[in-house]
């Protein structure tokens, strides 16, 4: 039998009239990717296939989303999120042998923002987090912003152990603390806008090929970079030859740090600055700032900020990274890191 | 005896100062540059039909042997073999003509381009010829393209046009040198006071710093008059080799110098935020081409799509050291009656970025001053001077020297 060894919750850090939502550039997949990589947390990468179970629906991520953002083989397996295909799984769950499992359920963002009615990943959700609460043998489980709320929840699971004894506790990472109604106040309209925005309609934005996207998502998604066992120069993104030395034969990939970025510089665009790509986001949320953030030293992104105020991030802040909407292209979202205020951001900046 | 010898004498000395320069300008033309009626086409005709009949001694379309055309293709039009385009306007079908395109910097590039035509000896006159139409196309598009030539995947996937990327640019600047408003401010109220001497500038009217200040941002630290405006125009020029020059003119204008360069096309893969080594690499390798010093320059035409770019210009051409190019903007040195003149004809930022035109024009403006016949405009003792072209935000760039000879 299986337990649990990571819990992992993803809140929006958005609000409507006490209920938690999802920005307008979150959708099920990034608030399941953004628990899934809590829950990854920085292990190394098993030899082993990752199997993903998704309770929810987002069928085009599945296939290839979840892999690219985990970086491994990996089998996604979907299922509708309602209680009897719940049992089911984790029963298969159980069954199974051999590498890490991840569990994951999210809900979509929803129309009406003030709609507690239950959605089959809400649902989903919830039971995950009930059988969770019995797995953890007691250990008070805090999910009341989990399956009622627009919310994502994974679980880690270990390798089978036919006993059950000698199993620790599982680790809990995510906004368990968080009281309601604290997060960024985000319009009911605006989530209807988000809820509408339709993927298949024609973008003039940017033209950036599906296959050259797919192909640098490991910069894109996990922040890839490579160093060169030469010079030990690091580059990023990605592109197989290292940028000091220019050999192409001595390059090993590194992940970067996701969190704790410094922004070294930082821009808000006004209103009719933005690419058209970002007409549809101005119009409903405003201006936006873009910052250049270092990851590592002498390492350095491009980073649109979001769930902020425009200028509430500034030079020398940190910040951390997470998967969000960019905007659509032939019929698809297209998805990159964002920039979020790291919660001590600020303070270290005015050196409190 | 005496007379011929003389002659045989001063013809050495001339072949000899000829072996120094690369090529002479012999002819330059130039359309008003703005919100033009004016299709592409027809500005490439008017541009070339100037250029021509701008050659003292006369020059036929014949003696054309080849040409380049630098353009964007803004908005997409004739987006390809728009060679053959020039070809048809300038009426030189049959020549060899190449396209050129590397953004802003696409002027640049083509003078560079001719100047290897030259050597390779093609003549006797090659034609250059920078046209962008831009006003005629919706908003939606207009925005589309103008970002078109930076980063896709980082940048402009993160929210960013060029506006953007100055911003980022300038509010590193600040950082490290401190708050340069002032200076930035300095920059297009300078350059407007310029443009209002210049005929053929898109904006003809002086702005306050105070003016600047208070406009709408755009990309913050940066606001509306810190950006160049998008403008239709086109510019052309007639190259030949140094030796022919006085055939075609008693006061040519000499290319001393050609240096260009290359950098990351996204800002966040350089060394340095504030520093385009494009640049940097460019004027190094035009000054050791001409054997020049940075004191013998005696003004400067720079690429001011922003006004934070001519203070990284003036800093990366090596005219001053890093941070330093705010202190002697807001000196008055940089104005027309300075000590080093930067943009007397109001430049990228009150003339206007005709994008594929801007390099060309740029050579246009020192043809003119070089040669006295800058009017109003005219900077005193102008006898060396220096052209700096940048595609994009510093990912291309093209450096040129020109001189009376």
């Amino acid at each position: 039998m299986r337990s649990v060894v990571r819990v992992a919750a993803y809140v929006p850090a958005g609000s409507s009239g006490g209920v938690r939502v999802a920005a307008s550039d979150e959708d099920a997949f990034t608030l399941g990717a953004t628990a899934v990589e809590r829950a990854w947390g920085a292990r190394d990468v098993p030899s082993e296939p990752v199997v993903v179970h998704l309770l929810g629906d987002y069928p085009a991520m599945a296939d290839w989303g979840f892999p690219a953002l985990l970086g491994q083989k990996a089998e996604v397996l979907r299922h509708p999120g309602n209680a009897d295909e719940l049992a089911r799984t984790l029963h298969e769950v159980e069954e199974l042998d051999g590498g890490p499992v991840f569990l994951v359920a999210t809900e979509m963002p929803e129309r009406d923002a003030h709609h507690e009615g239950s959605s089959p990943a809400a649902t989903g959700a919830g039971s995950v987090a009930y059988l969770l609460e019995r797995s953890a043998r007691g250990k008070p489980f805090p999910f009341e912003h989990v399956g009622t709320a627009r919310s994502a929840l994974t679980l880690a699971l270990n390798r089978g152990n036919p006993t059950g004894a000698g199993v620790e506790p599982p680790v809990f990472v995510g906004d368990w603390d968080l009281p309601g109604g604290t997060g960024r106040p985000v319009s009911a309209e605006l989530i209807r806008r988000a809820a509408e925005r339709d993927a298949s309609a024609v973008s003039e934005g940017a033209y950036v090929p599906r296959a050259r996207y797919l192909e640098n998502l490991p910069s894109r998604w996990r922040l890839v970079a490579e160093e060169c066992d030469n010079c030990h120069e690091m580059t990023f993104p990605a592109r197989g030859i290292c940028r000091r030395c220019r050999r192409r034969d001595t390059l090993a990939t590194v992940p970067l740090p996701r969190d704790g970025g410094l922004v070294v510089a930082i821009t808000t665009i006004g209103k009719g600055g933005q690419p058209t790509e970002f007409d549809d986001q101005v119009e409903s949320s405003g201006p936006y700032s873009v910052a250049l953030v270092e990851l590592a030293e002498g390492i350095r992104t491009t980073l649109q900020v979001t769930d902020a105020s425009p200028g509430e991030v500034r030079v020398s802040d940190r910040v951390n990274t997470l998967l969000r909407r960019l905007y659509p292209m032939e019929g698809e979202w297209r998805y990159g890191r964002k920039a979020v205020p790291a919660p001590s951001g600020a303070a270290e900046r005015d050196g409190r | 005896m005496l007379r011929s010898f003389n002659e045989s004498v001063h013809k050495t000395v001339r072949e000899a100062a000829a072996l120094a320069h690369r090529a002479a300008i012999v002819g330059a033309g130039h359309t008003r540059f703005g919100v033009l009626d004016a299709g592409p086409r027809a500005l490439v005709r008017s541009a070339v039909e100037s250029a021509l009949r701008s050659v003292d001694k006369g020059a036929d379309r014949t003696d054309v042997g080849e040409a380049m055309l630098a353009t964007l293709g803004f908005g997409g039009s004739q987006i390809g073999n728009s060679a053959a385009l020039l070809a048809e306007e300038a009426g030189v079908v049959g020549v060899p003509v190449t396209r050129v395109e590397n953004a802003c910097a696409s002027g640049g590039f083509a003078l560079r381009s001719a100047v290897g035509a030259l050597a390779a000896r093609a003549g006797p006159l090659v034609l250059v010829v920078g046209v962008e139409k831009m006003t005629d196309v919706s908003n939606a598009r207009r925005r589309y393209w103008l970002g078109v030539s930076g980063d896709t995947e980082w940048e402009r996937l993160a929210g960013l046009t060029f506006a953007g990327v100055y911003g980022l640019i300038a509010s590193r600047y600040f950082v490290e040198h401190g708050d340069a408003s002032q200076a930035l401010a300095e920059v297009a109220a300078k350059n407007h006071e310029n443009g209002a001497l210049n005929p053929n500038a898109h904006f003809q009217k002086r702005v306050s710093r105070a003016e600047v200040l208070a406009a709408p941002r755009v990309a913050d630290p940066l606001g509306l008059y810190d950006c160049c405006p998008v403008s239709d125009g086109a510019a052309a020029l007639l190259l030949c080799a140094p030796e022919l020059a006085r055939k075609y003119t008693d006061a040519p204008v000499y290319l001393d110098g050609l240096g260009a360069g290359t950098d990351f096309l996204a800002v966040q893969e350089r060394a340095s935020i504030t520093r385009f080594r494009a640049t940097q690499r460019a004027a190094h390798e035009a000054f050791r081409s001409a054997g020049w010093h940075r004191s013998d320059v005696s003004f400067l035409e720079v690429h001011d799509c922003f006004t934070i770019a001519e203070l990284l210009a003036l800093e990366d051409l090596g005219f001053v050291g890093p941070g330093e190019a705010a202190a002697l903007t807001l000196s008055g040195e940089t104005r027309r009656d300075g000590r080093l003149p930067v943009n007397p004809d109001g430049g990228l930022k009150a003339k206007g970025h005709p994008i594929g035109a801007t390099g060309v024009s740029q050579a246009y403006e020192i043809f003119l001053q070089l040669r006295g016949e800058a009017g109003a405009r005219q900077v005193a003792h102008a006898g060396h001077a220096l052209a700096h072209n940048v595609g994009g935000a510093g990912a291309t760039a093209a450096v040129s020297l020109f001189s009376v000879g």
